[in-house]
């Protein structure tokens, strides 16, 4: 193992983060055995009182998950000059494979978060807590999850030896070696276009017509939609978004983007793709959760739905600026 | 939206209140991130030192293994290194350390020829001429036209007149650095004739540099040949190990504040408990006490992590990191007044915060959902 | 705002040894704009009571009915609502916040209610007129006399226009010319078409011919109404 001030930062946060999964799972289990919204007994008020505690914990979880998120991405950064051939996260990342399968994690569970936040928002809104248990439950699904993620993550950073050889996004992104990634970032340029334009498309219009004409179904299409939109996004970054940004054919990478060199340009990129695929996921949710309670529900869809339109908006643009703006062109 | 603002500003108020309770919490606070700031950003300046220091350095460093330490290398090993495709040239090198007895630090001694000669405006170093590192002028209060006096290893005392002194803000290549003549250093050191310390291979295509590597270990099987990016690997993995240790280090204080911070923010005054039910009592939500508890550990981190960084960033730039030396730099005794380039990355900001601020707000979500949970009927009780 | 109690029961440490029942089955009807007392000696259960009427606590068994909606088993969060809204606290000991001003310690229970600060403002001010202390509205608390901090302590409890008051023994660190006092403006209060709950047995409140109700209470249950 390395021993590096970001690895440090990253094991005890999640050490943390961990500790606190746990006991949140502990307490939702006695939440969803004895809860009992019409009972006023010690119990009950105990277990309300603990609904307080574990909201707070989990705000910060999300917090934590978010900026870790980025930390993990700087740090495989930051530690690529240990290894021969790496130029980027990315070699880093491959030198020890587990580490994609980190990064995945933390994505997911950033997402599992947000949604959960999202749910004792709306719960919180009610005076009968409708959803409460099912709440806990995904806090009970949850919880292994973060665990996994630690494990691996604990794995991922034990497994790295300085000097290994491993290679990086010329050779991971070149057109012409195995594996996803590369067939990815190798796959024709056009056909990955339409396939991203299509679900952007799509996507606004979805949002569009549930916006005015209100129809269930199109909820559930539009986080269906949602879903597609964030791998293939991703997929359209890696394949032809960010080779814009770097104007080189080549550079496939889509964590430099990260980098004060392209102008911190993938912050928004990111954040405008993870609000865009949220938004998107809460209309349907809130309809999937909402048991009997009378939240105005309708009108606060249409605004995640016009949030989630614009977000999706906002993505677009700033990926498409390089490509209408610069003198580089991509064959496709 | 405005009633965050409101709760805000309350709690802005209520620190104000409990000033001095919040002072010594601040001050072991700031304390911490001074410290753990001082060793990141030493760490970093550190590497970027050793990056820059091995921009200018060769691509390939040529040493010869005996008996499994390095020993001179012949300088005939030049001829068979040319032959090989890719190489521009090969030349050899003179250099060594030299313990100076009389202020008890290591000088690292160079060897130039004339062709590579750094001083400005002067034709060529006279063989009894020196020129020295910034560091070596202050540990031996030389300045340009005085003698430096080393002994030699018969113990004859040899003086050279210092010609130049290389300015303050170049970087540890410097530093410690006496420059001699060729010839005079292979005299100094008595270095047999036909040999040189280690041998500098310049190559044409930087991609080329591993498999030229192999291909000389290939021809000549004693020599070892050391890349450009091998030594900045080990350089930099060396800071980071050490960096890591230091943190490690310091776990214990950090663990010892962390607990600090959560019996301050368990141990409610009397008080304070009392202000907290009168506030439910007169409306405000467990939620409300709980961000008001919130926004004040937020601005106490934001107030600590100012003052600890701008703290550690004055003590690693601007007066040379006097309480880290020992513990970081480490590898030489002499490191008097190493200015070191100011620079900061978004990352060490993160690794701090992460470091720092986490765990503190981590360790007053309990308390403080134990402080909003004062029952506002003790209140009127009472 | 009518308020209306159902066979309410409170349990402290309930299936513990120190159980203690504090409310025993206690049902009662409070009109709007009546002034009500709460007789009875010390630990008859009078705070009990008034808390649960001033949703500030729930009840362990029974109905709370705030203008026919049943509060008792509402969440935490709603509960304060209600309270925000409705209830007004005029505490045994005054219960002002230390350190910082008069002005502040009015405006404290507006903070979480999502008012502008021109509203709030605006509020602070029309009960620090009322209350005949804006000329004291930059002091600290702790600067002013009893008189005043009184004054403060009504102030507070009326600057979210509640629909009623509640105290609890406020006169029991009184003199008497400052409970004349208290009793005065308590009438202005129900000059302003307010409901009144008062916990107490200071006989020179229960006898005051501004109450409307006497209820007289003893371990936990109601004894008697009177006049
Ligand atoms: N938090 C508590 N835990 C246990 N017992 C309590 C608690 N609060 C009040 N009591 C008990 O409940 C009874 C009623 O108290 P209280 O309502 O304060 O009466 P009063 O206001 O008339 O003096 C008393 O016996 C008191 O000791
Ligand atoms: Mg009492």
């Amino acid at each position: 193992m390395i021993l590096h001030p970001g690895i440090v930062a990253l094991l005890g946060s999640s050490a943390i983060v961990n500790m606190m999964m746990l006991y949140s799972a502990f307490a939702g289990l006695r939440i969803i055995r004895y809860w009992d919204s019409k009972s006023s007994s010690a119990l009950q008020l105990s277990l309300e009182r603990r609904t307080y505690l574990l909201s707070s914990i989990l705000s910060f979880v999300l917090g934590v998950n978010l900026l870790g998120l980025f930390l993990f991405i700087y740090t495989a950064d930051d530690l690529h000059t240990q290894f021969v051939g790496a130029m980027c996260a990315t070699g880093t990342l491959n030198a020890n494979p587990i580490g994609w399968w980190v990064l995945g994690m933390k994505l997911v569970l950033f997402l599992f978060s947000a949604v959960w936040i999202f749910l004792n928002y709306l719960d919180q809104r009610t005076e009968d807590v409708p959803f409460v248990k099912k709440r806990y439950a995904l806090l009970l699904v949850m919880t292994p999850l973060f665990v996994t993620e630690a494990l691996l993550q604990l794995r991922f950073f034990l497994g790295l030896r300085p000097n290994i050889i491993t290679s990086c996004c010329g050779a991971l992104f070149s057109e012409n070696s195995g594996g996803i990634a590369s067939s990815i970032a190798g796959a024709p340029v056009r056909p990955m276009e339409y396939l991203f334009f299509t679900v952007v498309f799509l996507y606004l219009i979805v949002a569009l017509c549930f916006i005015v004409f209100q129809m269930d179904f199109l909820k559930y299409l539009l986080g269906g939609l949602a879903l597609v939109f964030l791998p293939v996004s991703i997929a359209s970054i890696i394949s032809f978004i960010s080779p814009y940004f770097y104007e080189l054919p080549t550079h496939h990478c889509p964590f430099d983007l990260l980098q004060g060199l392209y102008g911190y340009v993938g912050y928004p990129l990111y954040i405008s793709l993870l609000l865009g695929t949220l938004f998107g996921l809460f209309p349907s949710l809130s309809e999937f959760f909402k048991g009997r309670s009378e939240l105005p529900l309708r009108r606060w869809q249409r605004l995640w739905t016009t949030a989630g339109g614009i977000s999706v908006m906002v993505f677009t643009a700033i990926s498409v600026y390089p490509m209408l703006f610069s003198s580089f062109v991509l064959e496709g | 939206m405005r009633r965050h603002l409101f709760i805000l500003e309350f709690a802005l108020s209520g620190l104000c209140r409990r000033r001095y309770k919040n002072l010594a919490l601040l001050v072991a606070y700031s304390l911490l991130i001074f410290i753990i700031s001082s060793i990141l950003f030493l760490t970093h300046a550190l590497k970027r030192e050793a990056e820059l220091l091995l921009q200018s350095s060769p691509e390939i460093t040529v040493q010869r293994l005996m008996a499994g330490r390095h020993a001179l290398v012949p300088v005939d090993w030049v001829d068979t290194i040319v032959s090989i495709p890719g190489v521009i040239d090969a030349s050899p090198r003179y250099w060594g350390y030299y313990y100076d007895p009389f202020t008890g630090a290591n000088f690292t001694v160079l060897g130039v020829r004339s062709s590579e000669f750094p001083l400005k405006g002067r034709e060529d170093l006279d063989p009894e001429d020196c020129l020295i590192g910034s560091g070596v002028s202050e540990t031996g209060l030389l300045r340009t036209g005085d003698s430096l006096v080393m002994v030699d290893p018969e113990g004859i005392a040899r003086p050279f007149r210092v010609a130049g002194v290389f300015s303050t803000s170049s970087s540890i290549l410097t530093n410690d650095l006496v420059v001699l003549k060729e010839e005079t250093i292979k005299r100094f050191f008595q270095i047999p004739e036909g040999y040189a310390v280690d041998l500098v291979v310049r190559v044409a295509n930087p991609s080329e540099i591993d498999t030229i590597a192999k291909k000389i270990k290939e021809k000549i099987p004693s020599s070892r040949p050391i890349t450009r990016t091998e030594i900045l690997r080990t350089y930099e993995s060396l800071f980071d190990w050490r960096s890591g240790m230091v943190l490690s280090m310091f776990i214990g204080a950090l663990l010892a504040f962390f607990i600090f911070a959560w019996d301050k923010a368990t141990g409610l005054s009397a008080e304070e408990r009392r202000e907290i039910g009168v506030l439910k009592a007169i409306g405000w939500d467990s939620s409300d006490i709980m961000e008001m508890k919130f926004w004040e550990g937020l601005v106490l981190s934001s107030l600590a992590y100012l003052t600890g960084t701008i703290t550690g960033f004055v003590h690693v730039f601007m007066l040379g990191a006097p309480l880290l030396e020992s513990a970081l730099k480490g590898w030489s005794v002499l490191f008097p007044s190493l200015k070191l380039r100011p620079v900061i990355e978004v990352y060490q900001l993160m690794v701090l915060l992460f470091l720092t601020v986490v765990p503190y707000m981590a360790a007053t979500i309990a308390p403080s959902w134990k402080a909003a949970m004062t029952d506002p009927e003790e209140v009127i009780r009472s | 705002m009518a308020i209306v109690l159902e066979d309410v029961t409170k349990i402290y440490n309930p299936g513990q040894p120190n159980e203690v029942h504090a409310v025993k089955g206690v049902s009662l009807r409070i009109g709007k704009n009546e002034v009500v007392i709460l007789k009875g000696p010390s630990g008859s259960g009078k705070t009990s009571l008034l808390s649960i009427i001033g949703c500030m606590s729930r009840p362990t068994s029974g109905r709370v009915l705030v203008n026919g909606r049943d509060v008792a088993k509402l969440p935490e969060r709603f509960l304060t609502e209600i309270r925000r809204q409705r209830c007004g606290f005029i505490f045994q000991q005054f219960n002002l916040l230390r350190g910082i001003t008069v002005k502040e310690n009015i405006m404290l229970p507006l903070y979480p209610a999502g008012v502008s600060l021109g509203e709030i403002k605006r509020r602070t001010e029309e009960v620090m007129d009322l209350l005949q202390i804006s000329h004291r509205a930059n002091f600290r608390v702790e600067q002013l006399s009893g008189g005043e901090q009184q004054r403060v302590a009504i102030a507070r409890a009326l600057v979210n226009d509640p629909e009623i008051v509640l105290a609890d023994e406020p006169t029991a660190h009184l003199d008497t010319h400052l409970s004349e006092e208290f009793l005065r403006m308590i009438s202005e209060i129900k000059g302003a078409g307010k409901t009144v709950v008062i916990a107490t047995h200071d006989p020179l409140v229960y006898e005051s011919s501004l109450v409307d109700r006497v209820i007289h209470m003893r371990d936990g249950i109601i004894l008697e109404e009177g006049q």
